[in-house]
């Protein structure tokens, strides 16, 4: 009903619209000084001296930051690809049948939103050690996939209680086999679900820090445990520089999707129309 | 979910096959070999080295320069895995020991000392007996009981020196042109220069050190503390201790209702002039914060009349660690004079060595007494004229336990 708006709510929509971009954007702006900014002390405003310094250590291939990022990329694709195999499967399921024990299925799917990582993580190390996982990047994925499911699987099965499964059964009893009826019936209908979903395990796995350090023994050095290094140690500079290139890649995928979503009015497509 | 299993399956037996081959040589046929042989097992191989991962400037000096050396001369790949404390490394090891991973752990060495030594050695974590097979052990003066006692601990041939530090304090000097220099001084300058000074709250490695320094002060003395921990001395001194350092805290940053809970807070809060002192274990800190724009540059290190604390940091190899070999010669090459001698480089890093240098002759020896101390750092002959020793860690686990029950919490 966008046509039919008034002056009001144009504008409400653009001062709401102003003021979570500062919201999102502001904490960003003394990491970015930050990171151009050789030494920046009160009661200066700005940095006294400027330099390329931090940033031509985050991105020479001696300091092991680029090694992280593409370390981190490479595990967040690898949970997320999981994630949707193993939840798609899942969330239909759940969305779509009732069977005994259902209840106490979803409650296991939520449990790990619910208890924090940091209360299992030295169960899990156990575990993972007696399987032999773990200090292996293979080891990381797994365990990633624990905090990602249950995203994935919680939006997965909302789609799904809203798909209708008659359109499948028309497709085939049209002649469709079973992958035509996937790939063109079924993925249509739950792409956005999809999408939406993907992007939560992602986020949610770029996100990891202290299963990634006790499971990957340190020895997977993701891009967070490289950040959380000089954050600790008080490198203003470094930290910036690196949390500059950490907040990237989320940021990218969610224009990138955002437009992919865009129903109603996406990230960028709002913006587009104010 | 069969398939999953079947695949979890195959992965742990993938996983556990090369290990079980590899880890074929045991601690005793290591302890009996020559210093080649060891070498030559070690080549090609790799060594991974956990460490406090907060310095860039550590950090490069132990990549791209013992790195690259431990590459070029043995064929040997350092992995240096950082980590925010070295508690984090004591737990995995913990963790591995417990879960029966006897031979194949992640660490094969890492940064130590003080209470996460004692911790290593309570858990039978450690492997002993080796560093009379280093070479460049006979560099090392364990004739000196700050060598040979880590934190009061006897080292017994389970770590292998690396470093030696002294507590230094550091004053901005646009904000104090004459810093107090003793611990009664500085406890009467806190009085009458209220919200300049704070420490952070132990157990924070450098707040701990500073408490002890009020402690010694307090007990009249270092001398007059028994080695062994004593509760009825402890009782008698800490309550004194408590009562200086109650009585300072309303002259504390904001009147002591909080303290910074790291040594990198408290630096932050001097580097913004809210506090005129900081202090750290390790004085080259002063220089490099300066040259990487973390701290001031009118900041000035200083020693106290009085005396600070000392101590060694250590290199150790876990009980389970699968490239012993390869980690030994990682430490006799951070043993080597000119590994030493860089590392106390202003620029690379500063710290004093872990060695005796006055049994290095010729060039290498002259090259040392030719480095210079960053103009800023507190210089050696400063701090060394008084050095004062650490407790055992029964001491020091007391002390942080009471500070936070009598004073973080009053």
């Amino acid at each position: 009903m966008i046509g039919g708006d008034g002056i009001w709510a144009r504008w409400f929509r653009t001062l709401t619209c102003l003021f979570l971009l500062v919201w999102l954007s502001l904490p960003m702006v003394p990491l970015a000084i930050w990171s151009f900014a050789h030494g920046w002390f009160f009661p200066d405003i700005l940095p006294q001296e400027w330099t390329l310094e931090a940033w031509r250590h985050a991105l020479s291939d001696k300091s092991g930051v680029l090694d992280a990022l593409w370390l981190t990329v490479g595990i967040a694709l690898a949970a997320t690809a999981l994630s949707i195999l193993i939840g798609v499967p899942a969330g239909r399921a759940l969305g779509m049948h009732r069977f005994r024990g259902k209840a106490v299925v979803e409650i296991m799917i939520m449990a790990p939103i619910i208890v924090p990582g940091i209360a299992v993580v030295l169960g899990l190390h156990s575990v993972f050690i007696w399987m032999g996982l773990t200090n292996t990047v293979s080891g990381v994925i797994l365990v990633h996939l624990i905090p990602t499911l249950p995203y994935v699987i919680l939006v997965m099965a909302g789609v799904f209680a809203n798909h209708d499964p008659a359109f499948e059964a028309q497709a085939r009893s049209l002649g469709a086999s079973a992958f035509q009826t996937f790939r063109c019936v079924t993925l249509p209908a739950i792409l956005p679900g999809i999408i939406v979903g993907a992007l939560f395990a992602f986020l949610v796995s770029w996100s990891q820090y202290i299963l990634t350090l006790i499971i990957g023994g340190g020895r997977v050095a993701t891009l967070p445990l490289v950040l959380f290094n000089f954050a600790t140690s008080g490198r203003n500079d470094l930290t910036g520089a690196i949390g500059m290139l950490y907040i990237l890649p989320g940021l990218l995928i969610l224009l990138i999707t955002a437009r992919q979503l865009s129903g109603c009015a996406g990230a960028v497509g709002g913006l587009g129309r104010v | 979910m069969t398939g999953f299993c079947t695949f979890l399956a195959c992965a742990t037996l993938a996983l556990l096959l090369p290990s079980k081959l590899v880890a074929g040589t045991t601690d005793d046929a290591l302890l009996q070999m020559g210093w080649d042989e060891i070498v030559e097992l070690a080549r090609g191989g790799e060594v991974n080295w956990f460490m406090w991962g907060g310095s860039d400037e550590i950090n490069q000096y132990v990549s791209d320069y013992i790195g690259g050396l431990l590459r070029d001369r043995y064929d040997i790949v350092l992995n240096r895995v950082g980590v925010s404390d070295t508690v984090e490394v004591v737990n995995l090891v913990l963790g591995e020991r417990e879960a029966g991973n006897l031979d194949d752990g992640a660490v094969d060495l890492m940064w130590i000392n003080g209470e996460n030594f004692r911790t290593m050695l309570q858990g039978d974590l450690v492997f002993c007996g080796y560093p009379d097979l280093l070479p460049n052990n006979v560099l090392v003066d364990w004739d000196n009981p700050a060598i040979a006692n880590d934190f009061g601990v006897p080292v017994n041939g389970c770590e292998v020196p690396w470093s030696t530090a002294q507590f230094a304090f550091a004053h901005n000097t646009a904000l104090v042109a004459q810093p107090p220099r003793s611990i009664p001084e500085l406890l009467v300058w806190i009085r009458e220069n209220p919200g300049l000074f704070t420490y952070p709250a132990p157990p924070d490695f450098n707040g701990s050190v500073f408490v002890r320094h009020v402690f010694y002060h307090a007990a009249g003395g270092v001398e007059t503390l028994p080695d062994a921990f004593d509760q009825t001395r402890f009782d008698d001194v800490a309550a004194r201790t408590w009562r200086i350092l109650n009585g300072i805290e309303p002259s504390l940053w904001r009147e002591g209702q909080t303290y910074p809970a790291t040594i990198a807070a408290l630096d932050q809060l001097y580097a913004n002039q809210e506090v005129a002192i900081t202090f750290n274990y390790e004085p080259a800190t002063i220089g490099i914060g300066i040259e990487n724009g973390s701290l001031p540059p009118t900041t000035q290190g200083y020693a106290m009349t009085d005396g600070t604390i000392g101590n060694t940091n250590y290199t150790l190899i876990p009980f389970n660690s699968p490239n012993k070999a390869a980690a030994m010669v990682l430490q006799n090459l951070l043993l080597s004079p000119e590994a030493q001698i860089e590392k106390a480089q202003p620029g690379v890093w500063g710290a004093q060595p872990g060695i005796d240098m006055t049994q290095v002759k010729g060039p290498l020896r002259a090259a040392f007494d030719a480095t210079e101390r960053h103009p800023n750092v507190v210089p050696v002959e400063d701090l060394a004229e008084t050095v004062l020793p650490e407790l055992q860690a029964a001491w020091i686990t007391a002390i942080e336990q009471g500070w936070i029950a009598h004073v973080g919490n009053n």
